[in-house]
């Protein structure tokens, strides 16, 4: 038989139950724009029935638990797809800037070669004028100096990424740290069976920004998880973080060593694996080719000019007039083995010096016509100047726009994935404020039954009082 | 099914993206072209580089075909000139030869026809831009000096050079002639000429066969000035070439990097209402939830 007592204590228990749920949704109601939030669901139970043979009576519910709702694999996908994100858009902003040196303009190299092979036409017009010779001299300067601003340009913005290296892995770690701290606070309260809901947000937040930074790789275990790059570099175990450490190399770049191990080349995705693309591969490949083109130009054009003679009569090959050997006279300094773009700058400033004439009179124009005709000859890698560097603005061009590609790609894709995330695990308003109808009603409902109850032990203890 | 409750973060995103694209158009419209940066367009911003040196060459040539004509204009008139000069000493020649004619009168002619000599050094030592046009590509050095030790009165002090110049993609042209072809060919020597005429003149006999030579030095430079005529020619038929080039050149680069401005227009308005609805979607989803119908 039950007893009011135990009605009593049924109703309390549902009045306990629903500020439990009460507290639930209003901690989701606060946490409506919370980064990172998933809501959280109270976990009503009916409590362990009595029996009191033949009869089982109820004994009330239980909130059995507050619980946060995530879906791991699409966590999991998030963190995949904001590294890709984080890559692309790296290294998609790394080469938006590098392309503008290769926008069409008054100053860029295509420009400047052109404008060297047409003042050397105008020169071969008239070979014995100064004033075009001076003018061939100048447009030789420009060629140098668009090669010089373009390759130190680059090599700026590899300075500039090789900074955000450094600032990327001080961030990588400050996060591990972080991670490290709630795995311990996540434990701990899992250990003793509390919901760790939101350190377990946070800890998504900090592993979603680690992830938008460097390729991580989350291992769940008990109550804990382990983090690494994708190659296996520990960052996190449990409750201890690992460090990543920069060092610079002989080239003055700065390599990432994990454990003291260098895992420059094994970082390929998230923002750190963006930059080192651009610092490392882009740039470089750019860098490389803007070194042939410029040194194969200055190879080309002095071979030309040292097979002629300059306006007084003079040879400019190794030997002079009287057969004796003599120093060449070169238009371009001899191109450096390393570094030919940035260092590329004209030998001479006397303009009588050109090699324009093939016999030694004045009036010959025929070393101008040879040195001309290299314009349209295959001198660098089997393409004239101008074509080989029309390939470089296609493949700067391509890179950009692929690494956009990918970026707008990847960010859509997020941006699904995000949706997906929020469907199951967002904060709706609508929902919480249908909850606290209910939780309210079913507050008032229990209020009441205690209201009853009173009422009838009231009566009950009248019937005493007046029997007794 | 739940929905997602934060609709937020993606029309933010779109309205991002309109405003990329309404950025695009609009500098698309401004600049008239749509490759501003190599990646809008690889392919073709390559194939800009390449045509705006073709362009910048194509230029040149113009350019250089008027630094030539210049020169060449004026060595045809010089020969034009010479020609003339040797008219007149023929006459004088066969006024000279006529039997009624007594000593004193030819020895007037002779002073004519000496005239005449100078004249001839003189332009046969035209300069243009400060070179001689008629010495080879010693133009540097005066070709013709007086030199009473040689037959023909005069010493050949250039070279037999010639220059040619590219003035368009496969098209080279010469652009001059040596004053030792022009004029000091063997058997058609215009000084040899003018000196024999003044020497028979002097003496009285061969005055005939004297201006026979001169009248054949005059015919051969006649017929090397053919070589100007046609190199003029030519000229003109490279720079209607080359504008024609130029032309198709500026097509090209407008079909490969123009912007379609009606494409564009039409887009831009496109975004343009696209980027409002967004908004008006954003500012009307503030509104509901149910909580508002709870008070």
């Amino acid at each position: 038989m039950s007893s009011l007592n135990a009605s009593l204590a049924s109703a309390l228990s549902g009045l306990i139950a629903d500020q439990g749920a009460m507290a639930a949704t209003t901690n989701n109601v606060a946490n409506v724009n919370t980064p990172g939030y998933s809501r959280q669901e109270a976990v009503l139970v009916a409590s362990d029935p009595v029996v009191l043979d033949p009869l089982t009576f109820g004994t009330g519910v239980t909130l059995q638990d507050v619980e946060s709702i995530r879906d791991p694999i699409l966590e999991s996908q998030i963190q995949q797809q904001t590294q890709a994100e984080g890559q692309y858009s790296t290294l998609a902003s790394a080469l938006q800037q590098t392309q503008t040196n290769f926008t069409a303009s008054t100053g860029d190299i295509g420009t400047a070669i052109s404008n060297f092979f047409d003042s050397i036409n105008q020169l071969s017009t008239n070979p014995s004028d100064l004033s075009l010779r001076q003018g061939v001299l100048t447009a030789a300067g420009n060629v140098a100096s668009s090669f010089n601003t373009t390759a130190n340009s680059l090599t700026q913005q590899q300075t500039s990424l090789d900074l955000s290296v450094v600032q990327q892995v001080g961030q990588i770690n400050q996060l591990s740290q972080q991670i490290a701290q709630l795995n311990t606070q996540v434990s701990n309260l899992q250990n003793v069976g509390e919901n760790a809901g939101t350190f377990i947000d946070q800890r998504q937040q900090a592993i979603d920004q680690l992830s938008s930074l460097v390729d991580v790789s989350v291992i769940p275990s008990d109550n804990s998880l382990t983090l690494t790059t994708a190659n296996g570099a520990p960052l996190v175990t449990g409750q201890q973080s690992f460090q990543l450490q920069t060092q610079t190399n002989s080239a003055g770049l700065h390599e990432i060593y994990s454990q003291g191990n260098n895992i420059t080349s094994q970082i390929t995705s998230g923002q750190l694996g963006g930059t080192l693309a651009a610092r490392d591969q882009e740039i470089p490949a750019i860098l490389t080719q803007l070194n042939t083109l410029a040194a194969g130009l200055a190879t080309s054009v002095n071979n030309v000019q040292i097979a002629g003679y300059d306006l007084n009569g003079n040879p400019t090959g190794a030997t002079s007039l009287s057969g004796s050997p003599q120093t060449p006279v070169y238009l371009f300094n001899p191109p450096a083995a390393t570094g030919a773009a940035a260092n590329l700058s004209v030998a001479m400033t006397d303009p009588s010096l050109i090699a324009a004439s093939s016999d030694g009179t004045a009036g010959s124009n025929g070393n101008a016509e040879a040195m001309y005709a290299l314009s349209n000859q295959a001198i660098i890698d089997g393409q004239s100047p101008t074509d080989y560097y029309s390939g470089i603005v296609f493949n700067v061009g391509n890179a950009a726009s692929n690494a956009s590609a990918e970026q707008t790609a990847s960010s859509g894709v997020l941006q699904q994935l995000n949706d997906q995330r929020a469907e199951v695990s967002g904060v709706s308003l609508d929902e919480e404020a249908a909850n606290l109808v209910q939780y309210q009603n079913a507050y008032s409902a229990s209020a009441q039954v205690i209201t009853a109850i009173n009422d009838m032990m009231y009566a009950t203890i009248q019937m005493t009082t007046l029997t007794g | 099914m739940r929905v997602n409750p934060d609709p937020y973060p993606d029309l933010l995103a779109s309205v991002a993206q309109t405003q990329q694209q309404i950025n695009t158009d609009e500098q698309e419209i401004a600049s008239g072209m749509s490759v501003s940066l190599p990646s809008d367009n690889p392919s073709a911003a390559a194939v800009l580089v390449q045509n705006a040196d073709q362009t910048s060459q194509a230029d040149q040539f113009e350019r250089s075909i008027g630094s030539i004509q210049g020169e060449m204009q004026n060595a045809d008139s010089t020969l034009s000139s010479v020609i003339t000069s040797l008219q007149q000493a023929i006459s004088l020649g066969v006024e000279g030869a006529n039997g009624t004619v007594n000593t004193s009168d030819r020895a007037a002619i002779v002073t004519q026809v000496q005239g005449i000599q100078s004249q001839l050094l003189s332009l046969a030592n035209f300069t243009y831009q400060g070179n001689y046009v008629f010495a080879g590509t010693k133009t540097q050095t005066t070709p013709y000096v007086l030199d009473p030790s040689s037959p023909s009165g005069v010493t050949y002090q250039g070279n037999s050079g010639t220059n040619s110049v590219t003035l368009g993609n496969h098209f080279t042209l010469q652009t001059n002639l040596p004053g030792s072809q022009l004029f000091s060919s063997s058997g058609t020597d215009m000084f040899q000429s003018i000196q024999d005429l003044i020497t028979s003149l002097q003496s009285g006999t061969g005055i005939g066969t004297a201006v026979t030579e001169v009248s054949n030095a005059s015919s051969a430079i006649d017929s090397q000035r053919v070589f100007y005529g046609n190199a003029l020619n030519q000229l003109t038929a490279q720079q209607t070439y080359l504008s024609t080039e130029t032309t198709q050149l500026a097509q090209q680069q407008n079909t490969v990097g123009g912007a379609d401005l009606t494409a564009v227009i039409s887009n831009l308005t496109t975004a343009q209402t696209s980027l409002q609805a967004t908004l008006e979607t954003i500012g009307q989803t503030a509104n509901t939830n149910l909580f508002e119908y709870l008070k």
